[in-house]
């Protein structure tokens, strides 16, 4: 009998090439942070699409941001579901400070302690050839 | 607001049958068995030959089709058959549609059904081994590798911005979402079909159970149910010759808001304010088709796929000021307090079919035939799930 031990844990990998969110994932390979922004009338579009519901325009653009954000809720999962994600871990819900309408999430191993409204950093994470930007909390360091 | 230009006439159509099967954790029966099973209950109940049933109203994530289910009862000819969600914010959606196609003309006698093996079949929140994960439109990619990956998670991310946005405690919160898993269980105790009927539960209880994602226990999560549930829709004028009698439809109503995002649940934590839901939209709509305001409803059936989920509402539908939902009691919330809520035992302690077991108990409620009876109750709430969009049903007692 086959255990679930005995099987590779594979980690849980994003699709990188799907038409309307691929550029979000081809900026973190670079190393940047980007959201779907209208080329019409500017509004950032957050999860990525092409139509625009303000002015209605059809449109494929980003726009490159800073990789800071901040904290806007949390969750410390303590029940296992997939054995990618060992727990405890924490999801974090973070607001970008270049682009307020936009949220993203964050995975950190364990418990850290957190305040909603504190400064959260990038720290880009390679998964199996994927890039994912990942948040931890701002350090002493990441202001220099 | 811009008016409202619907053109609902209050309890034109009725729920005449209500049938269900037993609730179970392994019910050796496929979905098709199971929602048969709750159909025939069903028009057992109403006083309806199954060979006269022409329209059917499915919940999209349901394996059971219309045609299927028609086929299996022996039915003439279905004529119309539908079909809300996504998935538990359909069940008033579903009886809504049931409504409209009687109204319209297009059906008759119209079964509105959820089966599921929701706890041996397909369980909610597994990330199987399908490689990358995403795309298509359903947005999975921003969630799933981050470890958000089930309806507990995305609540406990709610809840914790709940309490940070009216200024209160996590713990302070947890009393709150205490009261409703405690209505529930102490209405569930007087229940016999309850999964929890013979469960007790106290405050001790409820905060000593294990942490799954913090802020939200192992009590603040719904059942997980292999069972199914049925009601029959008729016109109000016909329901009244029939031996189940009319509970009439006073009011139904879906709403999204505006920036409603596109996907499943997920998403919803990128709308502009996170604990504000469809289910603020669709109170006016609902309230304003029957003419009446939360002050008068009697009882409610609050979906409750979680605690948070039915705190949320409890305000989204008016019964409470923002930020006053976690400062209710149980006694509040159950037979002789201000409002009873899901007098089933609701997800959380009755079993967990996706919405529809709410509008069965909703039924019971105005039929005066509850093992948890509110007396002299005429008006009831029954809600389904506010993240994807809501709807919601009020029903009534035919005078």
């Amino acid at each position: 009998m086959i255990g679930a031990e005995d099987v590779a844990v594979r980690p849980v990998v994003p699709v990188v090439d799907d038409v309307d969110t691929g550029g979000f994932f081809e900026a973190a390979a670079r190393g940047e942070l980007a959201v779907r922004h209208c080329g019409g009338c500017g509004t950032d579009l957050h999860l990525p699409r092409e139509c625009c519901p303000h002015c209605g325009e059809l449109s494929r653009t980003w726009r490159t941001v800073e990789p800071r954000a901040t904290l806007y809720s949390w969750t410390v999962v303590e029940h296992q579901v997939h054995p990618a994600h060992p727990t405890p871990y924490t999801v974090v819900l973070v607001e970008l400070d270049d682009a307020p309408t936009v949220r993203l999430l964050g995975h950190l191993p364990g418990r850290p302690p957190l305040t909603v409204g504190q400064p959260m950093v990038v720290e880009f994470e390679d998964v199996e050839g994927v890039r994912l930007p990942q948040w931890r909390p701002e350090e002493e360091s990441d202001r220099a | 607001m811009p008016e409202d230009t619907s053109r609902w006439t209050p309890g034109a159509t009725s729920i005449v049958g209500v049938g269900a099967t037993d609730f179970s954790r392994s019910s050796g029966r496929s979905p098709l068995t199971l929602a048969v099973q709750a159909t025939r209950a069903a028009l057992a109940d109403a006083g309806v030959d199954p060979r006269d049933v022409d329209g059917i109203v499915r919940c999209d994530m349901d394996l059971v089709s219309g045609p299927a289910l028609a086929d299996s009862l022996g039915a003439r000819d279905l004529t119309y058959w539908g079909e809300a969600g996504p998935g538990g914010s359909g069940p008033a959606a579903m009886v809504a549609q049931a409504a409209a196609a009687v109204s319209a003309g297009l059906a008759s006698t119209v079964v509105v059904f959820r089966a599921l093996n929701g706890r041996s079949g397909n369980r909610y929140g597994l990330v199987g081994e399908r490689g990358a994960v995403g795309g298509d439109g359903s947005y999975d990619e921003f969630f799933l590798p981050f470890g958000m990956q089930t309806a507990g998670q995305f609540f406990a991310v709610v809840a914790r911005r709940y309490a940070h946005e009216h200024g209160m405690s996590v713990d302070k919160l947890s009393e709150g979402l205490a009261s409703i898993a405690l209505a529930g269980r102490a209405h569930a105790n007087n229940n016999p079909a309850a999964q929890f009927h013979d469960r007790t539960m106290t405050r001790e209880d409820y905060f000593a159970s294990r942490m799954l994602s913090d802020p939200l226990r192992l009590f603040d999560y719904c059942l997980e149910t292999d069972g199914a549930c049925a009601v029959v829709v008729t016109s109000t004028e016909r329901a009244r010759d029939l031996a189940g009698g009319a509970v009439p439809i006073v009011s139904a109503a879906q709403g999204t808001g505006p920036g409603v995002q596109p996907g499943l649940m997920f998403p919803a934590l990128l709308r502009p304010s996170t604990p504000s839901w469809p289910s603020a939209a669709t109170a006016p709509t609902l309230f304003g088709r029957a003419g009446v305001s939360a002050a008068d409803i009697d009882v409610a059936q609050v979906y409750d796929c979680f605690t948070i989920t039915t705190l949320i509402q409890l305000e989204d539908y008016g019964f409470v000021p923002r930020g006053q939902a976690a400062h209710l009691g149980e006694a509040d919330l159950t037979l002789g307090g201000r409002l009873p809520i899901n007098t089933s035992g609701g997800h959380l302690s009755e079993a967990y079919i996706h919405g529809m077991n709410h509008v069965v108990e909703g039924v019971r409620q105005m039929r005066g035939t509850s093992t948890n009876q509110v007396t002299g109750a005429e008006l009831c709430l029954v809600t389904s799930a506010p993240p994807p969009g809501a709807s919601a049903l009020i029903l009534g007692v035919d005078r």
